[in-house]
């Protein structure tokens, strides 16, 4: 039996702490002295009391966790955590409609940036200050973040580490999951800060610089902007965003070992060789048919590719040109990016560039098993021999990956009109990146989606977010087995 | 404090779990990346796949910033130049495992204190005081003496027809002041005992005693005492052995071992003892070497299911005092509730000997009572300390911890709530293995 009251007690500890972030969204909501104070406040009155209660109530629970508590745990702080998040848009009135507040806070949290707004510069501060933060949060990940400021899991931490970061094997960076934790969000808290000097030295505004810092580390793409980073024509703010996409999209342990001086670990590191290695690939053919297709210079079409190369294949969304009117080969090559994603530990979504390495190499070596039937031939990866229970996961991963993405384009073609449009959608959903194709490219929004439609693609962020097996083992009928 | 452990055996893996639980951080090397993930799944501690004595896999698991290296792979030679290896790159501590006696004597430890290896622990040979004990001291669980006997701690478990059984830690109280129940583990649970709480049969319940009162705990709980004489060892391990040669010449002691070529090794080592080559598991074996007649059993082979079972059927020939080796950690709780009395793990007792290097200069003895999740610490006050300004009556303690007793220059008394405690004391503490971290300020 599940320790639901344990469960609901962790519940109500973390939306303490959404409520807390809320508090920091009002602050900044008074600041600016919009409209949008008093939803925000009510919000984060409504959401820390909740929680407070909550603990109140659940006082005596046993604190005892494990592997199946984790996987409810996880699942359940997003769901909670986007409900209890659409709270200051519906009480601001900026989305007044559940479920395209719904769907705007889950499109954050999960940091997949689709939205639906038309009308962005109309927002008030505060809200889009939480908007960005959601992604904020969402991208180093609720728990991590949970683990880094509370005492609270004890030995099954682990588990919800493990069911939250991205990737088929989660590292520590310490022996101890408080010390991982903390580290992560001490690098993940430095490069924000540091993007948003950068920024704002660029020209943008200090509001916009911060924001935009926030939804690059998390590999979001809110922007405060309709027109997203194309308002900004600055090269050196679109390079600055680049890079900052760049890193936000490799493994947070690389940043680690740099910091801590083992440059050489670092740079050997052979997921990271392959995450350049792809990202400078899309660039070069995506310039060399830019400069074959348009009228641009070098610089352009080269700052261009490699702008929406990085957006796409780190998961961030950003845009500042629409893809959509390149030639179809060009688009079709970007969207083949759709499902690279970041490296595993890092903030970004998709399939991660590690499992797809480790795919390739196990689909070639088997090639050669077939001529050597005898042969031991294991696929390695960091010089070290990956287990068969890891290329197994993997290849469940891929195989759940593209089922889930057909039979969802298919169900999505019920309330959308044209197969590429539903492609788009149901890829940038699942791969958390944010704009698709059809009628929801980068220059377009969710907006006009039917509802059902809407609630769908939330669902399919959080699979995405929380990388399928942590939501999927949940129907299982193992799982609640005795 | 950091913590790098080599080899994710049983003792590896216990002393991980232990450790971790009281906040040290832990880094966990192993060849084997399954035995890993199975702890590392429950333990928080940093698993590396690596070699014991490979130069890179120990700088990569930070040795050269840990306060304390173990090797306790079961290769003795390995342990040793992982501590040389250890030690060379700049770790404070090093403890080898071995497998040899030579290395306790005073002569060898100096030589090897040489290499850069600071303890060696030999759990054969804790095993083997171990069992010594349980023979000498009958009618006990456990027994462990503080500042050579001044104190004992008695584990006892309580039948139907123990005098004591459903009367309160207080009632106690009143019979003798010098008795102190600490703990008691009562199912898969330890419990820290207060003064209303009742004792029930089927506990197993620890005393804090003086050496005058031993007896008389044995009495109040219904226990007969009887002397040993004729001891049967089933098993002609290197316990087994070890622990033949502790207990010396007035007991008559037979060992019977299924392998012929170690009897007949055992047989040279041995002259005490009598040494028949048969399988312990054969029950006519036993009568006719007359099972019936023994004062003692103990079962040391190398299978903790043959060790148990023999002391059960032991047991039922009305031996009275059994002693079983079980390694296989699973199958503690059960063994203790099955009534076949005192039980010996080697690497538990080997975890919390080395459990002893990790918590300050001012615990002299730790120890971690057998099937429970109890640790039991002799604290010398050096100071004063939060602990030193009021009686403990007044003194704020956790519910999980408890005061057991205090040696003082030469006389060792049971703690109670007017006892004030001073520098210079001794004092023994028992607390629940989740508050350890708790235990610390007071003393400091």
């Amino acid at each position: 039996m599940l320790n639901f009251k344990f469960i609901i007690r962790i519940l109500g500890f973390l939306l303490v702490v959404e409520g807390l972030a809320m508090l920091i969204a009002s602050l900044v909501a008074t600041i600016y002295g919009g409209p949008d104070m008093g939803g925000l406040f009510l919000s984060t009155l409504i959401t820390s009391a909740t929680g407070l209660l909550i603990l109140a109530i659940t006082r005596k629970a046993r604190k005892e966790i494990g592997k199946r508590e984790g996987f409810v745990i996880v699942t359940l702080v997003w769901v909670l955590f986007s409900f209890f998040g659409s709270l200051p848009f519906i009480l601001s009135n900026t989305i007044p409609n559940l479920t395209n507040a719904f769907f705007e806070t889950m499109s954050g949290f999960t940091t997949t940036g689709a939205s639906i707004l038309t009308d962005i510069e109309s927002m008030p501060h505060g809200i889009l200050f939480w908007r960005s933060m959601t992604q904020w949060l969402g991208g180093m990940g609720i728990i991590v973040l949970s683990l880094a400021i509370l005492p609270i899991f004890g030995i099954g931490g682990m588990q919800l580490f493990a069911a939250e970061v991205p990737g088929p094997v989660a590292d520590k960076l310490s022996p101890r999951i408080n010390s991982t934790a903390k580290s992560l969000w001490a690098i993940y808290l430095f490069f924000t800060l540091l993007e948003t000097v950068l920024l704002w030295i660029g020209g943008m505004t200090f509001f916009d610089a911060i924001n935009h810092s926030f939804t690059t580390m998390a590999t979001g793409g809110y922007s405060t902007k309709q027109a997203s980073v194309a308002y900004w024509t600055s090269p050196f703010i679109q390079y600055v965003i680049t890079f900052f996409m760049i890193l936000a999209g490799t493994n947070f342990t690389i940043s680690y070992l740099l910091f801590t001086g083992r440059f050489r670990k670092a740079i050997e590191n052979e997921e990271l060789r392959y995450y350049l290695f792809f990202i400078a690939g899309f660039t070069i053919i995506i310039t060399a048919g830019l400069l074959v297709s348009t009228q641009f210079g070098v610089e352009q079409a080269f700052r261009d590719s490699i702008f929406q190369v990085a957006s796409i294949i780190t998961t961030t969304g950003y845009a500042t040109v629409d893809y959509l009117h390149w030639t179809p080969f060009l688009t079709m090559v970007l969207f083949a990016g759709f499902f690279f994603g970041g490296s595993a530990g890092s903030t970004g979504g998709g399939l991660k560039i590690m499992r797809i390495v480790l795919l390739l190499k196990n689909s070639y070596y088997e090639l050669r098993r077939i001529i050597h039937p005898n042969a031991i031939i294991p696929v390695r990866f960091n010089d070290k021999p990956v287990t068969e229970q890891i290329i197994n996961n993997v290849l469940a991963f891929f195989m759940f990956y593209f089922v889930i993405f057909f039979v969802s384009t298919i169900l999505l073609m019920l309330v959308v009109p044209d197969l590429p449009s539903a492609m788009g959608a149901v890829a940038t959903s699942l791969g958390n990146i944010g704009p698709g194709l059809g009628i929801f490219g980068p220059a377009e929004n969710f907006s006009a989606l039917h509802p059902a439609g809407k609630w769908f693609l939330s669902f399919l962020m959080l699979i995405g977010r929380l990388e399928l097996f942590t939501v999927l083992v949940l129907f299982s009928p193992a799982f609640w087995k005795k | 404090m950091k913590i790098v452990i080599v080899g994710a055996g049983e003792v590896g893996t216990h002393l991980a779990r232990m450790l971790s639980k009281v906040n040290h951080d832990i880094v966990l090397i192993d060849e084997d990346p399954e035995k890993l993930q199975r702890i590392s799944s429950q333990v928080d501690l940093m698993p590396l796949t690596g070699f014991a004595n490979s130069f890179r896999d120990l700088q990569d698991a930070g040795v050269s910033k840990a306060d304390l290296f173990i090797a306790v792979t079961p290769f003795e030679d390995r342990n040793f130049f992982a501590c040389i290896i250890a030690k060379d790159l700049g770790a404070k501590r090093t403890v080898a495992r071995v497998n040899n006696g030579e290395f306790l004597s005073e002569k060898n430890r100096e030589r090897i204190l040489r290499f850069g290896i600071d303890e060696v622990i030999y759990p054969e040979n804790l095993a083997a005081k171990e069992i010594v004990n349980s023979i000498k001291q009958v009618g006990t669980r456990e027994m462990i003496e503080f500042s050579g006997g001044k104190l004992i701690l008695m584990g006892i478990k309580i039948r139907k027809n123990a005098p004591i059984v459903n009367k309160s830690l207080e009632d106690i109280s009143h019979i003798n002041k010098d008795i102190l129940a600490v703990a008691i583990n009562r199912g898969p649970n330890v419990i820290i005992p207060h003064g209303k709480d009742i004792i029930q049969s089927e506990d197993i319940v620890f005393f804090i005693t003086t050496k005058t009162n031993q007896n008389l705990i044995l009495e109040i709980s219904g226990k007969e005492i009887f002397e040993v004489k004729n001891i049967m060892i089933i098993g002609g391990s290197r316990i087994a052995q070890k622990a033949a040669e502790k207990l010396g010449d007035q007991y008559n002691i037979k060992i019977i071992e299924a392998d012929r070529e170690r009897c007949i090794k055992v047989a040279g080592k041995l002259g005490n003892a009598l040494i028949i080559n048969g399988d312990g598991r054969n029950l006519e074996l036993l009568k006719e070497e007359s099972l019936e007649k023994m004062d003692a059993f103990v079962a040391v082979t190398g299978n903790s299911e043959t060790n148990i079972l023999s002391c059960h059927l032991a047991k039922s020939y009305g031996v009275r005092r059994t002693v079983a080796e079980i390694e296989n950690t699973d199958f503690l709780t059960m063994a203790e509730g099955m009534g076949i009395g005192s039980i010996i793990n080697k690497k538990l007792l080997a975890a919390s000997y080395i459990y002893k290097y990790t918590v300050g200069t001012s615990v002299s003895h730790v120890k971690c009572l057998t099937a429970s999740d109890a640790e039991v610490f002799e604290f010398k006050i050096k100071t004063e300390s939060k602990i030193t300004q009021k009686p403990i009556s007044e003194i704020d303690f956790p519910e999980d911890i408890i005061i057991g007793g205090i040696v003082r220059g030469n006389t060792g008394f049971v703690a109670n709530g007017d006892t004030q405690i001073k520098v210079g004391d001794l004092v023994i503490v028992l607390t629940k293995t989740s508050s350890i971290n708790k235990l610390e300020k007071f003393f400091k």
